[in-house]
């Protein structure tokens, strides 16, 4: 009896519950996507480092369940809400609370089974769209990808505690409300704001301060990007951020409408008091909620464009960190050195090798330039300057289209870290060999050959004399992917440390491997990154929907009494629209435009590292991702618009 | 004649196919400007679609209505709107004034929908709210006010806009005897000093018992019509009853059975 009765429920509601439907299904949907990912066989086979990413994903869904379970519990009171007056005709019939609460369960479980299946077929496309990003991100062919049953099995799981968690919850509701309340609930008017000239101030302070902290998050950005420590301040940034973001949101939310009440004009004219009326009531009392979802919304929007920009930084950085497909520096003499011929035995058997550059380092024993940077004095006294002759390097430069240099006498230095180009390096005159050298510049733009601090390159005669203390060769290799992880393998040693212990090294930087390792690594930041902003989204505007369509009970009275008035249906649906838009955009707007701020820190911090090419990209990428939330917004507002216009606005013809 | 309401041969029909509810049966009457006229009937003998198809809620299934020289086939539903907004009061048993919306603002609403400047609508606001007596309660939101204040600020709302025609559908549903009676006072006030033309439906005889002229409604019909003239108020509603026990209507006798109560 109570299962027919809830089976016709579900289906008498199903334009209510369409919203909380397509929402749950879409979380489901991501959530079987991406614990196929983890689970993947392809991918578990194509490196070690996958390994990794699988714990972090599990690590994230999970935690991003907890997230779902705890949201969809709260839209589910919504749900409630929506219903209160049905339930308490049910319990004034003499049906029990508990049965209600068991209609509500098995109702709630129909739903959940048929979000399940619906959200496993979605999911079953999604998983091979994720899937061809990952493998794009990889830089594996595409090929459709096979199901895991642990990650079926895990997504099961995964809906079921959360379905049982927000069940609970709506129990927990249904237990405390009593029968009262559950009639006349919609009786009670919400009460007005008490002081809102000092939520007002509230608003204006707190978004100060959140203006205030996007400037000091640059400001920190640009320390760490120059390698200077400033992580506490940066914690401390993104604390007061997030704080003073909610704050102003909870501020705005109960001000919002007492400061255009104020305005008498704008009352009087058509709907407008109406409009504020409605908002003031909703707002206030959804103001904290308000603030979590602009928090949720920004941390989704940063979190993708750091994901997309720490992607696209890594794949230029690989350029400049390994500029030759396979590098070999090492100390000159070190015992544990490989032979020459011996490692490039080894290297032809996964790549053929097409030219070498041998080079080395050299140094005056002296740190004249070290003197100027704070690698000096006390704990730094075998630090010493480090030279390379200007023919190898420009040797090095001519087959990467680089600048090659010219030198007059002079001296110029390149530059690994960034805090090098705020010392004096042009007061230094170096004298070697009875000549000097005088300063001819800097740059922090060339690849990196060496991986001290900074050399100085000088004319060939000035190494004269010196004594080299790194071997260097760069190696072209033919092109294409080959097994880098066992190439790395075998060109590796074991040592003692100085402190006697033992452990393993490589001499050998193979660009392939840092390649596949970088990889593996922002493909698990930019899926994850994507997953949990597609789950906020979705959360918060499936929130901001439900609330929306749970008091239209309430309103469709209020627009009854509007059209008695005169009000037409053209008017009657500008209202209804200001009504539900300025609940929606509350949240929204802040978080989206922080796209703009949060590109340009990105790309103040790329610049910063030297890699101003890339500023173009992180704009299109900052746009990309405001636009697709837009669409999202968009088309949850639509939903939530249409349905509540069908609803609320009456017409007779 | 000063004719601000004419209803010639209107029927409605409701429901569609085999189930079709006939409830209105080829009405016609006409309501004299300045007059305040009462319609009763059993429930469910049309009081409220009769109503309904003159405030242009719903439409007519045939026949003619004419408000203030307008025939309302021949407007669009913009128009209609404009003309609810324009020529129409409306008072209802309850659920009459936004609960969302203060006293004042509920009372203003007619106007700001003819988008009225803000000089005017205080101008306004002051003349409805003193003649009706609810101009201690203007900040005030409705669940603050009781029931009969409740429906007071509704007619206050109901004439702010000087409209044609003022239509009440059992106001004083919802009012225990003492306060009908004082909404009944109102409305007489209304239409006196204020000139408002009232058409209002009710099943209540002592509340019948206040208009100028009594129609009454059996299964969609015209039944009978009283006129007042000279009579008193308590004479009126003996004659009420009389017609009533006649029609034979159930709920008609309702709670003024007792001769004293009245
Ligand atoms: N929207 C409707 N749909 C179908 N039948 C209706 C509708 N409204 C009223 N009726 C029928 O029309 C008749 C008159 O109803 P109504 O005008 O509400 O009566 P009263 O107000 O006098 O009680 C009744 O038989 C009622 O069942
Ligand atoms: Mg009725």
């Amino acid at each position: 009896m109570l299962f027919k009765l809830a089976v016709r429920n579900v289906r008498r509601q199903i334009g209510n519950y369409l919203i909380y439907f397509i929402t749950v299904s879409m979380t489901v949907s991501l959530l079987f996507a991406v614990n196929n990912i983890i689970f993947s066989r392809e991918l578990s086979a194509f490196s070690e480092n996958m390994e990794l990413m699988s714990e972090g994903l599990t690590a994230v869904t999970i935690f991003i369940s907890l997230i779902v379970a705890f949201v969809l519990s709260y839209a589910t009171s919504f749900m409630l809400r929506l219903r209160k007056r049905e339930f308490g005709t049910y319990l004034t019939l003499g049906i029990t609370r508990r049965n209600i609460v068991s209609i509500f369960v098995v109702e709630t479980m129909i739903i959940c089974i048929f979000a399940l299946a619906l959200g496993m077929i979605f999911g079953l496309f999604i998983y091979q769209g994720l899937m061809a990003v990952m493998m794009n991100l990889l830089e594996m062919e595409f090929a459709l990808s096979a199901y895991s049953l642990s990650g079926i099995a895990f997504t099961v799981v995964l809906v079921i505690c959360i379905f049982i968690i927000s069940s609970l919850a709506s129990a927990l509701y249904l237990k405390k409300t009593s029968i009262n309340e559950l009639i006349h609930g919609d009786r009670k008017v919400e009460r007005a704001v008490k002081r809102p000239a000092v939520w007002f101030t509230v608003t204006l302070v707190f978004f100060a301060l959140f203006l205030g902290s996007i400037f000091a998050c640059n400001y920190f950005c640009g320390i760490i990007s120059e390698g200077g420590g400033a992580a506490t301040g940066f914690f401390l940034t993104f604390v007061v951020m997030a704080v003073s973001l909610v704050l102003f949101h909870i501020g705005l939310s109960k001000s919002i409408v007492y400061i255009l009440m104020k305005n008498k004009r704008l009352c009087v004219r058509g709907g407008n008091i109406f409009v504020l009326r409605q908002l003031s009531g909703t707002l206030s009392s959804s103001s904290v909620m308000i603030g979590f979802l602009a928090f949720l919304l920004l941390f989704s929007v940063v979190l993708s464009n750091i994901s997309f920009a720490e992607r696209a930084l890594l794949k230029t950085s690989l350029e400049r960190n390994v500029p030759y497909d396979i590098m070999y520096s090492a100390d000159t003499g070190s015992e544990y050195a490989i032979p020459e011929d011996q490692a490039e035995n080894i290297i032809e058997k996964y790549v053929k090798i097409l030219d070498k550059k041998p080079y080395g380092l050299y140094t005056s024993g002296r740190s004249d330039f070290y003197g100027q940077t704070r690698y000096s004095g006390e704990g730094y006294e075998d630090t010493t300057d480090v030279f390379m002759p200007l023919s190898e390097f420009n040797l090095l430069c001519e087959s990467l289209d680089c600048e090659p240099l010219t030198l007059d006498n002079e001296f110029f230095i390149i530059a690994n870290i960034p805090e090098i180009q705020n010392c004096n390096m042009q007061d230094v005159i170096f004298e070697w060999n009875g000549k000097e050298y005088g300063y001819k510049g800097l740059s922090m733009q060339y690849p990196m050959f060496s991986y001290t601090f900074f050399y100085v390159v000088v004319p060939d005669e000035a190494v004269t004399g010196m004594e080299k203390v790194i071997d260097c060769i760069a190696y072209d290799a033919e092109n294409g992917s080959f097994d880098a992880s066992a190439l790395r393998e075998e060109l590796s040693y074991d040592y003692i440390t100085s402190d006697g212990y033992q452990s393993t090294a490589c001499d050998y930087r193979i660009r392939e491997y840092s390649r596949q390792y970088q990889n593996a690594q922002s493909a698990v930041l930019v899926v994850g990154a994507l997953f949990v902003s597609a789950i906020f989204l979705l959360m918060a505007m499936a929130i901001l929907a439900l609330k929306t369509l749970s008091g239209l009970a309430d309103d469709k009275k209020r627009y009854l009494v509007l059209y008695r008035l005169g009000m037409g249906s053209g008017e009657q649906s500008r209202t209804l629209f200001k009504q539900t838009f300025t609940f929606f955009i509350m949240p929204f707007a802040v978080a989206v435009l922080s796209s703009i701020p949060t590109a340009i820190i990105t790309n103040n911090i790329v610049s910063t590292v030297g890699m101003d090419s890339l500023a173009s990209r992180i704009y299109t990428i900052a746009a990309v991702i405001a636009a697709v939330f837009v669409i999202v917004y968009l088309l949850y507002y639509l939903a939530t618009y249409l349905i509540a216009k069908r609803t609320v606005i009456y017409r007779n013809y | 004649m000063n004719e601000i309401l004419d209803i010639r041969n209107v029927t409605k029909y409701y429901g569609s196919g085999s189930v079709v509810t006939k409830a209105l049966d080829s009405i016609s009457f006409s309501v004299e400007k300045g007059s305040f006229t009462a319609i009763m009937g059993a429930s469910g003998s049309g009081k409220s679609t009769l109503l309904n198809v003159i405030s242009t809620i719903d439409r007519v299934s045939a026949g003619e209505i004419m408000i203030n020289g307008m025939f309302l086939n021949d407007l669009n539903e913009d128009e209609l709107s404009a003309f609810r907004r324009d020529q129409l009061g409306f008072i209802f048993q309850e659920y009459n004034l936004l609960d969302t919306l203060t006293v004042e603002e509920n009372i203003t609403l007619p106007l700001n929908l003819k988008r009225v400047g803000l000089t005017e609508t205080q101008r306004e606001l002051k003349r409805v709210s003193e003649a009706l007596g609810v101009g201690d309660q203007l900040k005030k939101f409705p669940y603050e006010l009781s029931g009969g204040q409740r429906q007071r600020a509704a007619c206050a709302r109901a004439i702010i806009t000087n409209p044609a025609l003022v239509l009440a559908d059992e106001p004083t549903g919802a009012l225990d005897s003492k306060n009908s009676k004082a909404l009944m006072q109102t409305f007489i006030m209304m239409n006196r000093s204020l000139g408002s033309t009232i058409l209002m439906v009710t099943h209540d005889p002592v509340v019948g018992s206040y208009a100028d002229r009594v129609l009454f409604l059996k299964d969609g019909r015209i039944w009978s019509e009283l006129y007042r003239g000279e009579r008193e108020r308590r004479e009126m509603y003996r004659e009420i009853m009389t017609v009533s026990s006649a029609l034979g209507g159930d709920n008609l006798a309702g709670n003024g059975g007792d001769g004293d109560a009245v």
